[in-house]
């Protein structure tokens, strides 16, 4: 039994290899293009290693964007918007899970509507909204209207309902007002899903570019993305110092994947989802 | 009634004490006039373009500058826009087609200034300064300008037998020809996916294509704009168009990556702007060249790129942008900016001197470029042209994907056109 298991694992690890080499290759080729020449970039056949390591390409990033302020904003706007989307998002999605109310379901609906506009139809609007607010150049306007997101408030609809009643029921049973029952049965019972719409949130806020340009002039708020840009030109060719800024951007999102890899997994498994 | 006279003539004077107090307080010009700049050009040339604003400030005591990267030419539009419906708008702005915003509002202040004796816009290209213009007039003034030139894989040419220094193809018909025996001898890396020809624009390379076939993509008829490009001498341009599919000398719809393919060496030709030849000298795996492009029964060449454009109403910030777009455009500065960019100096007085003829020596593809001034050309710019753009986009798309006829494409992206200005 144990030889016929070994046996059959064989070619399952070999698929799975062949996929885990797959979801590598795009990083290996990034962190390997960001010390290429142009030439070596666009080599055909591809070149694996550069024929010489420029070591330049990071200091070029340096020398023409403030990285280190980029940086820094993209680690504070996206750290603030993400634990507010979520606070909004586990309130939201209890609420609607937990009470009757009238007019539910066209709340529902109306959040729901909300997935299927695209930003370009709200931009203008929005800036006007948050010109007014005087919230030009400030990290307010960055956060504040990016904060509501109906897909994580329908992912942890999804997942809260799943809570059998009885949880809900024996927890008033013990006396728990709406409050306790959140933070001491819904919360603790929906790490996964709370982990996976924190990871899909933080990754949407960190990848953010076109409202934070609009809504910035001044280097001091802006964010890394729109620093990325600057260092390629219309239609440019000069890659390799993209994938160096990018060497440099990923590794947040990498330690917040790390961090809650073992809660994305579970989540994944319930859910179905992937982010 | 007396009474009511007496207040209404008080109220008046007190109002006109008012406003000649509020227009004596704007006469006076502030110590220094603070300008916000927004410009859309990023990486090298965006460094090339700060170097020259930052050294107008330096030198300015009178005049400080915010300078602010707005993003792409589709994010600066964007940007633009909500900023001028808020009232937030920069005062002046390097960016494409932004003759569109003052000319759409009616201000052609641009007009008077260029007159400015130490300007001497004499020194313009023709074609160029039509670049800035809407319906007709002066708006904006150009800045980086560049035109498609025709480049091509040495590598591949050689292999093929074919000398373009000596017989460069003077019309398309020849091209057709070339590209195909490229095609047919030069698959220097034998590679599966090569083709003879692409470009990486196809929308800019159509409009030069019409405007050398004797169209001018739009005419203004009884004070409306026409598209004519689907008349007969647009459909002979699309015809030609699908005869470069059809023979699998261009792949269809992949333009997006015929940049890649062409410095990856699985392309032998590429129509692309004039700026890559600051870019891809001395970068490519291969020997670069460049042509002229070649015509139908012109060579009319349409040019791309972004203009100065000021957009305060402000007295004291729009002469003061006036003075850094003037800076901007000095023959020294403008030269200085279009060599290390690639775009195309704006002043005929750049061609004969010193610097550019040093820069001639030392890369003589820019000699391409700077041949194809004289058949620079801007079609009539009007407030619909970037919807344009994209019904012509479909209308290649759909030409390349069988999709259409050529006639039926055109006629579609005509009638769009004519709906989208009604």
């Amino acid at each position: 039994m144990a030889k016929k298991l070994k046996r059959m694992s064989i070619p399952i690890f070999l698929i799975l290899l062949l996929g885990s080499i797959a979801m590598i290759f795009p990083f290996v080729w990034m962190i390997l293009s960001a010390f290429k020449t142009v030439p070596d970039v666009y080599a055909y056949p591809p070149k694996w290693l550069p024929s010489s390591w420029k070591f330049n390409n990071y200091v070029k990033v340096f020398q023409m964007i403030p990285f280190a302020k980029y940086y820094f904003n993209s680690i504070f706007t996206s750290t603030v918007q993400t634990a507010i989307q979520l606070f909004l998002s586990v309130t939201a999605a209890y609420a609607l899970v937990v009470l009757d109310f009238p007019g539910k379901k066209f709340l529902l609906s109306l959040i729901r509507s909300t997935m299927f506009v695209p930003i370009v139809v709200t931009l203008i609007p929005l800036y006007l909204l948050v010109s007014k607010a005087k919230m030009i150049d400030t990290y307010a306007g960055i956060i504040l209207p990016q904060v509501f997101a109906a897909f994580t408030i329908f992912l942890l609809v999804s997942f809260f309902s799943t809570i059998p009643q009885i949880l809900y029921d024996s927890a008033k049973l013990d006396g728990c007002g709406y409050y306790r029952i959140l933070s001491e049965v819904v919360i603790p019972n929906s790490k996964s899903p709370i982990s996976t719409a924190m990871l899909f949130s933080f990754l949407g806020h960190w990848k953010s570019y076109t409202w934070p340009l609009i809504v910035t002039n001044k280097a001091t708020y802006r964010t890394l993305p729109i620093g990325m840009k600057y260092l390629v030109q219309e239609s440019s060719s000069e890659y390799q110092i993209m994938m160096a800024a990018s060497v440099m951007a990923i590794l947040p999102v990498l330690i917040v994947y790390l961090f809650f890899e073992k809660q994305l997994v579970k989540s994944i498994t319930l859910t179905g989802l992937k982010a | 009634m007396k009474k009511a006279t007496v207040f209404v003539l008080m109220l008046a004077l007190s109002m006109s004490l008012v406003f000649a107090q509020g227009s004596k307080e704007k006469a006076v010009r502030p110590e220094v006039v603070k300008l916000q700049v927004w410009y859309a050009i990023s990486g090298a040339s965006g460094e090339q373009f700060l170097a020259l604003a930052k050294a107008f400030d330096a030198a300015r005591s009178d005049i400080e500058l915010e300078l602010t990267y707005s993003g792409s030419y589709a994010d600066t539009a964007t940007k633009v826009s909500a900023a001028m419906l808020s009232g937030d708008a920069p005062d002046t702005a390097i960016m494409a087609a932004g003759q569109l915003y003052t000319g759409g509002r009616g201000d052609y202040s641009m007009e008077a200034l260029v007159k400015d004796p130490s300007f001497n816009v004499n020194d313009i290209f023709k074609g160029m300064l039509e670049y800035g213009m809407f319906e007709g007039r002066i708006a904006a003034v150009p800045y980086g300008i560049s035109s498609q030139v025709l480049y091509y894989n040495k590598n591949i040419t050689d292999k093929a037998g074919l000398d373009l220094e000596k017989n460069p193809p003077a019309t398309w018909a020849e091209f057709y020809q070339i590209a195909k025996t490229a095609m047919e001898k030069g698959n220097v890396n034998n590679s599966a996916d090569f083709y003879g020809f692409d470009t990486s624009d196809g929308v800019w390379l159509f409009k030069s294509m019409l405007g050398q076939n004797g169209n001018e993509v739009v005419r203004k008829v009884n004070g409306r704009v026409q598209p004519v490009y689907q008349e007969t001498s647009g459909v002979e341009v699309g015809k030609f168009w699908k005869s470069l599919i059809d023979a699998n000398l261009m792949p269809a719809g992949q333009h997006n990556n015929a940049e890649k393919k062409f410095l990856a060496g699985n392309l032998a030709f590429i129509a692309a702007s004039s700026n890559r030849v600051a870019r891809w000298q001395g970068n490519t795996n291969f020997k670069l060249g460049a042509i002229m492009m070649p015509g139908f029964k012109n060579r009319s060449i349409a040019l791309g790129g972004n203009v100065g454009v000021i957009l305060t109403e402000d007295t004291f910030k729009r002469d003061a942008s006036w003075e850094l777009l003037k800076y901007l455009l000095e023959e020294k500065n403008h030269t200085s900016f279009a060599l290390s960019t690639g775009y195309l100096p704006v002043r005929k007085s750049a061609q004969n001197g010193e610097v550019v003829k040093e820069a001639l020596a030392a890369n003589p593809l820019y000699k391409i470029a700077f041949d194809q001034l004289d058949n620079a050309w801007a079609y009539y710019h009007f407030s619909e042209m970037g919807t344009m753009d994209s019904f012509f986009w479909y209308a290649l798309d759909e030409i390349e994907k069988n999709v259409s006829t050529v006639e039926v494409a055109l006629q579609k992206a005509a009638d769009s056109l004519v709906k989208e200005i009604e």
